[in-house]
């Protein structure tokens, strides 16, 4: 296929040889073609993150979300069972429900007055039978069901693909790390309060990389916390540690301190709990995570996560620890809406659930002092990837960014104890590598369908 | 504490946070100060609290305060780096009598138009404070500042700025 914007499989196959020798096209950010194609080939076909299970506790119970353009209502069922749902009204297209969240047994479209239950049903039209008589099969103008919908952990994700393969298929390796996150505690993890949400100007392939492959970036973009003495001098903190490419995309970084030197075992988290992660993870997995600090990544596409250790304070305040999980949705090729859950184990102790949402506060989110910066930065990148030299399709030296750490030098560390290939440091580019060569892989398994069938 | 003397505490923190004069303004928060930005959400018509305490943007005593002021005297503070141009617009002043008579309850409303570097969009944002100030020593200080912003999806970038 040729088609008008440029966009074929020879073309892709060029980036992909590109990003194999560690060199991302710089228009591969902002390109509108590109961003139609990942919003088709990509987020259409791929487990998109929804919400946490402690959202919808009770029948009844529902949040609103998005898959890219899709709306979607998730709510718990009568039955216990969790359900999503296009929110827009079978009749004539209305957004259903436009709250955040909430409970209810039924669902009204304000336009006509049609009426949902909670198994998506429609149950009630005004002047239903002397309008549309008796003939009208209302079992055809059910709520459409997002085609696929699964959980992990509590996470629950949605798929617009009904053949996507299981949700646990995708996520594959992942899931070891996953259990470490969410799963080491008897009752698992739960969201405090709402998420955060605000919008950042920029490309969601630019957070995502930076969440799961960069930690390098730390020692520059957040300085200003090694100037006030709450991160460590040494340039090469964040590095200690292993970056984990697994498949599908999706890596990780499980951050340690110089040489294996003692950190609070198991990031801090209080020691009443110790057992429990016993209990609940493997020996290997337990080993890995007392040593670990700080846990970053992303689960391909634009789902990413951290654990780190922080502080409030000045230099003498105790570091606490915290699970944040956020969804990058592409609004545009260079706006994202930035959704950002919190969250705790439940069976913490109230004042270490007190102490870890300070920590994210502070650090995180859109007031975080670490993450106030990113967004800057991030903003800057895709300003700066808009222009001709940077859009040129014929791909020279000055065009293409550099993710060339590691490349051909860093060799996988065989003893690791987890899945994954795992690298002896997190100054790498091994899983943005591997996060392109998926996003590349991903848009050329649907570039030679012509555009009028995709 | 009359209605002009809070007018007055109101404006000049405003002009201290638009000319980032941080560590003066933090002399007009008492050491007890909670600062705190819940989470604004759309909710049903029958269920009318729209907002969320238990999440926040800010959660904030002065000691934290202390530490993200001190944080953009640093060099690298990049969302800051040059900084960004504000205006906080305060209006809407009403005044409540406090648990003392050296205390108020002020309600106000805020509007911040933000400029970033050379880009031509500005940024803003806009909602209620609703705030305890206390006289001490024959001066005002800021107790408590609740800020309940009208959006529900921020449109700002980051909060490298004081509301």
């Amino acid at each position: 296929m040729a088609n008008q914007a440029g966009l074929d499989t020879s073309m892709l196959e060029g980036v992909k040889d590109k990003i194999r020798r560690g060199l991302l096209p710089q228009w591969a950010f902002t390109d509108s073609e590109i961003f139609k194609a990942e919003v088709k080939s990509i987020f259409a076909k791929t487990w998109n993150f929804l919400g946490h299970e402690s959202e919808i506790e009770k029948p009844g119970d529902y949040v609103t979300r998005w898959i890219v353009h899709d709306p979607v209502l998730l709510l718990r069922d009568q039955n216990g069972q969790i359900q999503a749902y296009l929110n827009s009204c079978a009749h004539r297209g209305t957004k259903l429900c436009t709250a955040d969240f909430g409970n209810k047994k039924t669902f009204t479209c304000p336009y006509h007055g049609w009426t949902f239950n909670l198994s998506g049903d429609l149950i009630g039209i005004i002047a239903g039978n002397k309008v549309y008589g008796e003939e009208m099969d209302r079992s055809q103008w059910s709520l459409r069901k997002i085609p696929r919908v699964e959980s992990y952990q509590g996470m629950i994700f949605g798929s617009l693909d009904a053949h996507a393969e299981p949700l646990e298929t995708f996520l594959g390796d992942m899931k070891w790390y996953f259990d470490i996150m969410l799963g080491r505690s008897d009752a698992g993890m739960e969201v405090r309060g709402v998420p955060q949400k605000w919008i950042i100007n920029t490309n969601w392939k630019i957070s995502a990389d930076n969440f799961g492959g960069d930690p390098y970036h730390t020692a520059m973009s957040h300085r200003s916390t090694v100037e006030l003495g709450i991160s460590p001098k040494d340039p090469m903190y964040a590095s200690y540690g292993h970056q984990i490419v697994l498949d599908n995309g999706h890596g990780i970084n499980m951050v340690t301190a110089l040489g294996g030197a003692k950190v609070p075992p198991y990031q801090g988290l209080p020691e009443d709990m110790w057992p429990m992660f016993a209990r609940n993870l493997s020996a290997e997995q337990l080993e890995v995570f007392e040593n670990t600090m700080i846990i970053v990544g992303n689960c391909f596409p634009n789902l990413s996560f951290v654990s780190p250790m922080h502080g409030t304070g000045g230099p003498d305040e105790p570091l606490t620890s915290f699970v944040n999980f956020r969804v990058w949705r592409p609004v545009s090729p260079t706006k994202i809406e930035v959704t950002s859950w919190f969250m705790v184990d439940k069976e913490a102790p109230e004042a270490f659930k007190e102490a870890s949402y300070l920590s994210y506060i502070g650090s995180f989110g859109p007031s975080g002092t670490l993450e106030q910066d990113d967004a800057e930065i991030w903003t800057r990148v895709a300003e700066a990837s808009q222009g001709e030299m940077a859009q040129d399709k014929d791909i020279h030296y000055n065009n293409v960014l550099n993710y060339l750490m590691g490349l051909d030098r860093v060799e996988p560390d065989e003893s690791w104890p987890g899945p994954g290939v795992a690298y002896p440091t997190c100054y790498l580019d091994a899983i943005s590598r591997a996060f392109y060569e998926h996003w590349v892989d991903q848009l050329l398994a649907t570039a030679d369908i012509p555009a009028n069938v995709r | 504490m009359t209605y002009d003397d809070i007018c007055q505490f109101l404006y000049t923190e405003a002009s201290l946070l638009d000319t980032r004069r941080y560590e003066e303004w933090l002399e007009l928060l008492d050491d007890s100060l909670s600062y705190r930005m819940p989470v604004r959400v759309t909710r049903d018509f029958d269920e009318p609290d729209d907002i969320v305490n238990d999440m926040t943007f800010f959660d904030e005593t002065k000691r934290s305060l202390t530490t993200r002021v001190q944080r953009f005297r640093t060099t690298s503070a990049w969302a800051e780096n040059p900084h960004s141009r504000t205006r906080h617009f305060v209006s809407n002043i009403v005044v409540e009598p406090g648990t003392s008579e050296d205390e108020a309850k002020v309600h106000s409303y805020f509007l911040i138009m933000r400029s970033i570097r050379d880009r031509a969009d500005v940024e803003q944002m806009f909602g209620e404070r609703i705030d305890i100030i206390r006289r001490v020593n024959n001066r005002l200080q800021l107790v408590e500042r609740t800020i309940y912003p009208d959006q529900t999806v921020l449109s700002m970038l980051n909060l490298s700025i004081f509301i």
